[in-house]
């Protein structure tokens, strides 16, 4: 089987479909509309980041609110070139690493928030925010971190459920962390504003606390991206856009295989590089003249028109399914349960 | 995770405190609520025209005589003590001391010691650097601190 050479000019990102196609333009619009978002709000936050750890920790989760949109952006670029005879799978794991390195710096500057709030608690340590003058007022400060925390909390949410519906028509993964993180902002901006009225009470643990509450949601965020990116690396079954479920791809695929006549078993394993799938299916034919090339390229085109992801793929004719390329083969076939 | 029922109590008990009347900023020590009409300690280091210490009788110069007036809005005696600047951020760190001046800089090393003040009035040294010259308080006693700040930031420094 040599698909690949026949592939090449449709692998890639010109063969998307028309809604991927305009979901993409549209996803990229919004990254960049976040961007500008996420430039003003860490501006105004960092005008009035004061002494309070919690602001310090919702200006920092701001901060790290870049890295996903950015390296969407990076990674659409990556991927549209075409695969060479270096990157013969083409570049879609651009997306996963993408994934890898925003991941990775959620964990850790929410480790370090975590401990850092921690210690402050546990020393007891008195937040001070004193006042400052405007327009000839001298006024707490603590008023204006209030206001900015509450003006940078609506829109974000706004962001992440349009970009949430994008990624689900993309299957992309990193919108779709980002857009979580996203939907999450509010509850930051709010308990920083929360810590900040609670210092205001003369509660001088409220601060500490509304930072934990931040930092453990950070780390929380950072955790399961790792997870799903690391997923994605090592080649794990391919899931849906949310990790919530197996791919139904490749179950669909297989009962379409299964229902030629000319087959007598069919099974699939299926990986995720990104946005497309690569998918090799074993297929056993009932006699072995009825396998051929023919039926066999037809096939192919079935299961590649099923959906655009599944464009990776290759019809391997066998005499008996292979188990060591098709784990939990013998328990009753429980791959895609 | 966070989920709204879970915030929202907490703003409303945040909004009722506030509205029956409880001021905000508040001090974890109430230093405010002791020094007004009662006594402020503040710590003396010598420092130039900022702080002058006679050989006998109260300190003298810029911040001395800006304490004093200050003193007066609240109507507290004052209460003098002198020491290294080590000495007064300590004091301060262990709440035994209500202010401290000698002509601090807001780039002062003892931040984790004490509070600082908005930059009051700017100084340029002999090397050209600019000094935004700010007083210590105790950590997070804010209500205090915001009341030093109005005071401070309403008046002018002739140098």
């Amino acid at each position: 089987m040599n698909n690949g050479e026949k592939d090449a000019a449709r692998f890639g990102h010109t063969a998307l479909p028309p809604e991927q196609q305009r979901a993409l333009r549209k996803a990229v619009k919004w990254e960049w509309i976040t961007i500008i978002f996420l430039a003003v709000s860490t501006f105004l936050v960092y005008l009035v980041l004061g002494n309070s750890q919690a602001m310090k920790a919702a200006w920092i989760e701001d901060m790290l609110s870049f890295l996903p949109p950015i390296s969407f952006l990076v990674a659409t670029r990556v991927i549209r070139r075409r695969p060479s005879e270096s990157h013969p799978y083409g570049y879609h794991r651009a997306v996963g690493v993408a994934h890898l390195v925003a991941a990775v710096a959620l964990v850790v500057m929410g480790g370090y928030l975590l401990v850092d709030s921690g210690l402050k608690l546990v020393t007891a340590e008195h937040p001070t925010i004193g006042g400052i003058t405007l327009l000839g007022n001298t006024f707490w400060l603590g008023w204006l971190m209030v206001l900015a925390m509450l003006l940078t909390a609506g829109p974000p949410v706004v962001l992440g459920i349009i970009k949430m519906k994008l990624a689900k028509t993309l299957h992309d993964k990193v919108l779709y962390a980002d857009a979580d993180m996203n939907k999450a902002d509010w509850m930051t901006a709010l308990s920083a504003a929360v810590g900040v009225l609670g210092i205001g009470m003369g509660l001088w643990w409220a601060d500490s606390v509304a930072a934990l509450i931040i930092s453990t949601s950070i780390l929380h965020d950072g955790i399961k991206n790792l997870r799903g990116a690391i997923g994605g690396l090592t080649d794990t079954r391919a899931r849906t856009y949310d990790d919530s479920e197996p791919h139904p791809l490749g179950e669909r695929i297989d009962a379409y295989l299964q229902s030629l006549p000319w087959v007598r078993e069919a099974r699939s394993r299926v990986r995720d590089e990104g946005h497309v799938f690569h998918i090799e299916s074993f297929v056993v034919p009932r006699k072995w003249p009825g396998a051929t090339l023919r039926r066999i390229e037809k096939a192919r085109e079935a299961c590649v028109g099923m959906d655009w992801k599944a464009q990776d793929m290759v019809i391997v004719p066998v005499t008996v399914l292979p188990e060591e390329f098709l784990p939990g083969l013998t328990q009753g076939g429980g791959e895609y349960r | 995770m966070l989920r709204i029922h879970e915030v929202v109590p907490w703003l409303l008990l945040l909004l009722g405190l506030s509205s029956c009347g409880i001021a905000i900023p508040q001090d974890p020590e109430g230093t405010l609520e002791r020094v007004s009409g009662g006594t402020l300690r503040v710590g003396v280091s010598e420092n130039a025209e900022w702080v002058q210490l006679p050989a006998s009788g109260d300190p003298e110069g810029i911040e001395p005589e800006l304490v004093e007036e200050f003193a007066d809005t609240l109507d507290a005696g004052i209460e003098w003590v002198q020491g290294t600047e080590h000495e007064l951020a300590d004091d301060l760190h262990h709440g035994e001391l209500d202010l401290a001046i000698g002509g601090f800089g807001a780039d002062t090393p003892w931040i984790k010691d004490a509070g600082i003040t908005r930059p009051y009035t700017e100084t340029t040294d002999e090397r050209g650097k600019t000094v935004k010259h700010v007083m210590l308080v105790p950590l997070g006693e804010n209500a205090f601190l915001l009341k030093l700040d109005q005071f401070l930031q309403a008046q002018e420094v002739q140098l």
